[in-house]
């Protein structure tokens, strides 16, 4: 569904609101269909916001983005799908392991795609979102 | 649950869908209106930016409730069921109504809790007041702003039967005994299930009737024998489902011989929508006269191709 909405209906993004609101359905969808995703998100966000300079908001396109001094390390949409952006050089490295998949938007980027479906997911989640604030805080 | 909490969840909901409730009904009075429903129109500050402003306005509530996502979204999702049962009594929306709206309203009021939770965790006054502010703005905007749409819907089939055995099917026909198979239909959203007419001329009174007993009246306004049927909506029933949301205009019935003992049916319809944003309204509007003109020409097509 939210490979659907991303490759065919992405122009809907224009519309003020509108990811905000696809994002607040998805979360409806992970109460009913996968809480605990919910509980790994928030969990994400508690670690994220013990590293220095960090805080956490509202992504422009719906989801929660953890920032380092005002500049986005990444952003995990409802639906536990983290982007976010590190160094080419990084991204290759880790798209050799098979973990990640390039952002599902920004092709031929830095930014990668990852989705949280399990617990360990959710920690190597962490891993990535480390690697990106490291990268800034260089 | 203690009882601490259960006089916040209380106040939480209380206040937000009495404000939703209070803010409608203003809204009412400053509607610009250039046409003759004015108390159908609902705008997109409606339908978004209220159920928004409601789930910053619970949020502000459960500020010292330090709610998990999970929590949140629980408690947003039985905020919007809250809603969905005053929209129900006090609006008088029909089931189907609040079916289609509750996509909208569930979404936003879960946006609106994570915005306000944000918000209300930063607790900068300045930048919570400037939001509301410019959500009130854009709210105020919307509402005077002046809300007109109107679209067309067509459809075409092929029937294995010239044109002289369309056109009697077309112009009216017997009840519709196939089952529905549009969701919306199925769990009871009224479908067409017969057509009469007066006489077969120009001007004579057509009405089509629904699954639920509901008549449109009709006006034949183009009688091109085996060509071209064109009638005008002159009444439509007031059903709380979808009517005072919609009123279809006009419609139409356009012929083409084929030259090998087939036609091809095209049926038009014109409406109007009273509710916004179209973007999201439109899809349905669009999705349910789709289907409408289906189940009547599937109809036809099977009545005409009758050996």
């Amino acid at each position: 569904m939210f490979t659907f909405v991303t490759q065919y209906l992405s122009f809907l993004k224009l519309v003020p609101t509108m990811s905000w609101l696809f994002d607040g359905l998805l979360k409806l969808w992970a109460y009913f269909a996968k809480p605990v995703l919910l509980d790994w998100m928030d969990e994400i966000e508690a670690e994220v916001l013990q590293w220095q300079y960090t805080t956490s908001g509202i992504h422009k396109y719906g989801g929660m983005q953890f920032n380092y001094q005002g500049k986005e390390i990444g952003h995990i949409h409802s639906n536990g799908l983290l982007d976010m952006l590190l160094s080419r050089s990084v991204k290759a490295q880790l798209m050799q392991d098979g973990r990640i998949s390039g952002h599902h938007t920004f092709k031929n980027t830095g930014w990668i795609s990852f989705y949280i479906c399990d617990i360990k997911e959710k920690d190597y989640a962490l891993k990535l979102l480390r690697k990106g604030y490291e990268r800034l805080v260089k | 649950m203690s009882r601490k909490n259960f006089l916040t969840d209380l106040k939480a909901y209380g206040i937000s869908n009495l404000f939703a409730v209070g803010i409608i009904g203003i809204n009412k009075y400053f509607i610009v209106d250039t046409h003759a429903n004015a108390d159908d129109i609902f705008v997109f500050s409606e339908f978004i930016i209220t159920p928004m402003l409601m789930g910053i306005i619970s949020a502000w509530f459960w500020r010292y409730s330090d709610l998990s996502s999970r929590g949140l979204t629980g408690k947003s999702f039985l905020n919007g069921c809250i809603t969905i049962v005053l929209a129900s009594g006090f609006l008088g929306e029909g089931f189907i109504c609040l079916i289609i709206v509750s996509p909208l309203l569930f979404g936003s009021i879960i946006v609106g809790a994570f915005i306000g939770r944000a918000m209300f965790r930063r607790n900068n006054n300045t930048l919570n007041i400037s939001i509301v502010g410019l959500t009130l703005v854009v709210f105020a905007a919307d509402s005077l702003s002046e809300h007109h749409y109107e679209n067309m819907v067509s459809d075409t089939i092929i029937v294995n039967a010239p044109p002289q055995q369309v056109w009697k099917n077309v112009v009216a026909f017997k009840r519709i005994k196939e089952k529905n198979k549009f969701w919306l239909f199925k769990i009871g959203m009224p479908s067409p299930v017969e057509s009469t007419v007066e006489g077969y001329y120009l001007g004579a009174k057509r009405k089509c009737i629904f699954s639920n007993g509901y008549t449109f009246d009709e006006k034949i306004v183009t009688y091109d024998e085996n060509k071209n049927l064109t009638f005008a909506i002159t009444n439509q029933p007031r059903d709380p489902e979808i009517m005072g949301h919609i009123d279809i205009e006009q419609g139409q019935f356009l012929l083409k011989d084929n030259g090998d003992g087939t036609t091809t049916l095209v049926g038009n319809s014109w409406y109007k929508l009273y509710v916004f944003p179209t973007w999201y309204y439109d899809t349905w509007a669009q999705s349910i006269t789709h289907n409408v003109h289906l189940r009547v020409m599937e109809h036809i097509k099977e009545l005409s191709e009758v050996k």
